[in-house]
């Protein structure tokens, strides 16, 4: 029996719409869209590294940076200015994981967002120091833990309203392996070379969620996966077939395209970030935004 | 006076910026929504061009109005006129994945409540009017109780594994909608007439033979929807289960449905309403799946053929004791490892051993022996040997005579949602979320089940007896 469309849910996600991606409720609350697009990256990099320190599986984590994504998306959506990218970040990984395998309490994730946050955490040093932090710089008190609960409970209710509770993910990982078995490319003893093309393939994927891009937002999950197997692949040195194999996956040679572009520039532009906020990060707290957005505007007066 | 009036207004800079922003933001809105009329109609139009150039297409050439998915037909390709088409490269057809939208909720405003329907076990049930359309759905508010953790996770599951299924006997999930304040959801469904249990009690008779027949198979359908989705119900019972007035059959409320996986994992023991609880779970295990919800299936079934639910207990201990005494004492052989489960330590059986077949055959004089194989099979104690929810749905019951009544047969019945205050049997509710009681030594004995069975009613239908 073929599946009927509609029941490809498990395949597919929700797109964004030409009109959401043209504006963004950040843009129209005076956020320049660069600053936009590095607090996004921010914002991906945060839960990244808070879903590592909790140990949770990378496809929890990668749901939740998703989420994040959609939340900021359009004129109707969030904004950077009225949800800190930090709070909706923390509220999405907690989200996320409740309805998972592995739900995690209030005080672990806002123990560890704590200390991500803290100024002398990794994720806002400059990338040449690498003095452990100091601890008592994220201890999370009584007191401020439940203030901060009340923070992270309400943003959950604002997050699941701005995204119509639509908490379905799928992400491309598990795909992008059963295609590589299907090409062949991964025999039943691995081999060195197919390790790393695997570990290559996966890597892209990883990265694909950091593009400014918002490829998770846009590709169906089939596309994404065939992408960062083809450029695995070339990279890697592993021929596939000749033949247009993509189209056997139902993508496009177009779509192929436009992906493996979009995935290839990543590295660039992520290099970029990394330089552009090496002293103290980004502005990933409501304060902290406001002062870079009043520098901006005075510098450009 | 009216420039003053205007100057008043307009004199406010803040006011002009502010209402400037509202302006834009309305004119996107509008122009989305304007966009999205216009696809909706060019879709329409394709479609309709389409279908009419289908059907004329033998009698002339046309020029053909192809959709990006519409790849012009093999016969189209033959007709002389159609050079443009001969040039394109071998079609090739690629699957495209329905692509869903996303934008903020609703407001609760948007549906006019009619009347109250039910409190299920997670949230209050109204029949509502969506007023710009008119159309009659179902609201159903969800309970925000432990609001510790925030939005419960109970609610989420409902909304995430309502969402993922769409089948003809799965209520469907319309949208969510949002109150004033920030814990008020509402679910929007699909509404129903009748629920299985309220309609069955008004009925004389019950339902027929072949009625049940396509009863059964519309939830053993919805069933193996679900589980071959990775969705396990757990909450299946008569008075979730809804009707329309064209015999039609939806599973609803999901409040206690979730996502589970293989090999299973730990998950908690308190679900299924307690007349509806499969043995295992009684018993305290951890690791359970899909087999839970199709004991349910089997007491529904028994509950179809008799009018009346079929086991009755009154706690969990008495659950089990009513379990047993329908279908056996579980036995080392028939249930390896049932002594190794939680509550099961505690339990004491008498010494002889009983049959199952013999009991359930006894209190269902009527049924035929596919009906009861079914039957009996379903309410297996040991899980692994009930069948899947695919296997029940091929079994001989269903192509046996009667054969299943076809829906547009079902008789009518009077709509029990509507105002009418109805009567109510007492029956439990669904398990709130918290600790599993256990079961204590003391309570549990077993071994006079089957002391007084002398003293009992026999079924109807034939008995010898021996003088």
């Amino acid at each position: 029996m073929a599946p009927e469309p509609d029941q490809l849910s498990s395949l597919s996600n929700p797109l964004t719409t030409i009109e959401q991606l043209s504006t963004s409720s950040s843009q129209l609350d005076r956020v320049p869209a660069d600053l936009e697009s590095s607090l996004r990256f921010a914002g991906a990099q945060l839960t990244q590294a808070a879903g590592i320190l909790l140990r949770l599986p990378q496809e929890i984590i990668a749901q939740a940076i998703v989420i994040l994504y959609r939340f900021y998306v359009g004129s109707e959506g969030g904004s950077f200015r009225i949800n800190a990218v930090k709070d909706i970040s923390a509220a999405s990984l907690y989200m996320t994981a409740k309805i998972s395998f592995l739900p995690q309490s209030t005080r672990s994730i806002l123990n560890v967002y704590a200390y991500l946050l803290s100024p002398t955490s990794p994720l806002r040093q400059p990338l040449e120091t690498s003095t452990k932090p100091d601890p008592e710089s994220y201890y999370l008190s009584e007191g401020s833990y439940q203030t901060a609960r009340v923070t992270l409970l309400q943003t959950e209710s604002i997050l699941l309203r701005s995204v119509s509770f639509i908490t379905q993910v799928t992400i491309p990982h598990h795909l992008a392996l059963t295609y590589l078995q299907t090409l062949g490319a991964l025999p039943p003893t691995s081999t060195p070379k197919s390790t790393a093309l695997a570990a290559r393939t996966i890597a892209h994927l990883n990265t694909a969620l950091l593009s400014p891009q918002l490829l998770y937002l846009t590709h169906q999950p089939p596309a994404l996966a065939i992408a960062a197997v083809y450029l695995a692949a070339r990279e890697v040195g592993v021929k596939l077939t000749s033949a247009e194999w993509w189209e056997v996956f139902d993508v496009d040679r177009e779509e192929l395209g436009f992906l493996v572009v979009a995935l290839g520039s990543c590295e660039g532009w992520i290099r970029d970030e990394k330089t552009r906020w090496r002293d103290g990060g980004c502005p990933l707290a409501s304060e902290e935004l406001e002062v870079e957005i009043e520098r901006r505007e005075r510098e450009s007066a | 006076m009216a420039s003053q009036v205007k100057s008043r207004w307009a004199d406010d800079e803040e006011d002009t910026a502010l209402e400037a922003q509202r302006r834009r933001e309305k004119e996107l809105k509008k122009q989305a929504k304007a966009d999205r009329q216009r696809k909706v109609q060019e879709e329409e139009n394709l479609r309709k061009q389409n279908a009419a150039t289908a059907t004329d297409d033998s009698i002339n050439g046309h020029d053909g109005v192809n959709g990006e998915s519409e790849r012009p037909s093999k016969r189209r390709r033959l007709s002389p006129e159609q050079d443009t088409a001969t040039i394109e490269p071998v079609p090739v057809k690629l699957l495209r994945f329905p692509a869903s939208e996303w934008g903020p909720c609703r407001h609760v405003d948007n549906f006019e409540k009619l009347n109250h329907i039910e409190e299920g076990s997670y949230g209050w049930v109204s029949r509502a009017k969506e007023t710009a359309t008119g159309e009659i759905v179902a609201l159903k508010k969800l309970k925000m109780d432990n609001a510790n953790d925030g939005f419960p996770v109970t609610g989420l599951r409902e909304i995430q594994t309502l969402m993922a299924s769409k089948h003809e006997n799965i209520v469907a999930l319309r949208e969510v909608v949002m109150g004033d304040k920030l814990d008020d959801v509402f679910l929007v469904m699909d509404f129903l007439e009748h629920d299985l249990k309220t309609l069955q009690e008004d009925m004389l008779d019950g339902f027929s033979p072949s009625e049940i027949k396509t009863l059964l198979l519309q939830l053993t359908s919805a069933v193996e929807y679900l589980h071959s989705n990775w969705i396990l119900h757990r909450d299946l019972k008569t008075s979730n289960l809804l009707m329309n007035n064209r015999g039609q059959m939806k599973v609803a409320d999901f409040g206690m449905a979730r996502y589970y996986g293989d090999p299973p994992p730990k998950l908690t023991q308190l679900v299924v309403t307690l007349w509806y609880r499969a043995p295992e779970l009684l018993l305290g295990t951890e690791k359970y799946g899909a087999e839970i919800d199709l004991w349910s299936v089997g007491c529904i079934l028994g509950e179809l053929l008799t009018k009346q639910p079929l086991l009755q207990g009154k706690n969990e201990v008495d659950q089990l004791s009513k379990i047993f005494e329908l279908c056996g004492i579980p036995t080392e052989a028939a249930w390896p490892g049932f002594k190794r489960l939680p509550n099961a330590r505690s339990l004491r059986f008498p010494n002889t051993s009983q049959t199952t077949g013999a009991v359930i055959r006894a209190k269902f004089p009527l049924l035929t022996a596919a009906g009861t194989s079914l039957l009996t099979s379903l309410l297996s104690l040991n899980p692994a040997q009930r069948p899947t929810a695919k296997e029940a749905l091929t079994h001989p019951y269903f192509r046996e005579d009667p054969k299943p009544k076809s829906t547009a047969m079902f008789p009518t019945f009077p709509s029990k949602a509507g105002q009418e205050k109805r009567r109510r049997i007492a029956s439990p509710s669904a398990p709130k979320r918290g600790d599993a009681p256990r079961i204590a030594g003391e309570a549990a004995d077993f071994s006079d089940i089957f002391a007084n069975r002398d003293d009992e009613e026999v079924g109807g239908g034939f008995a010898l007896k021996l003088i």
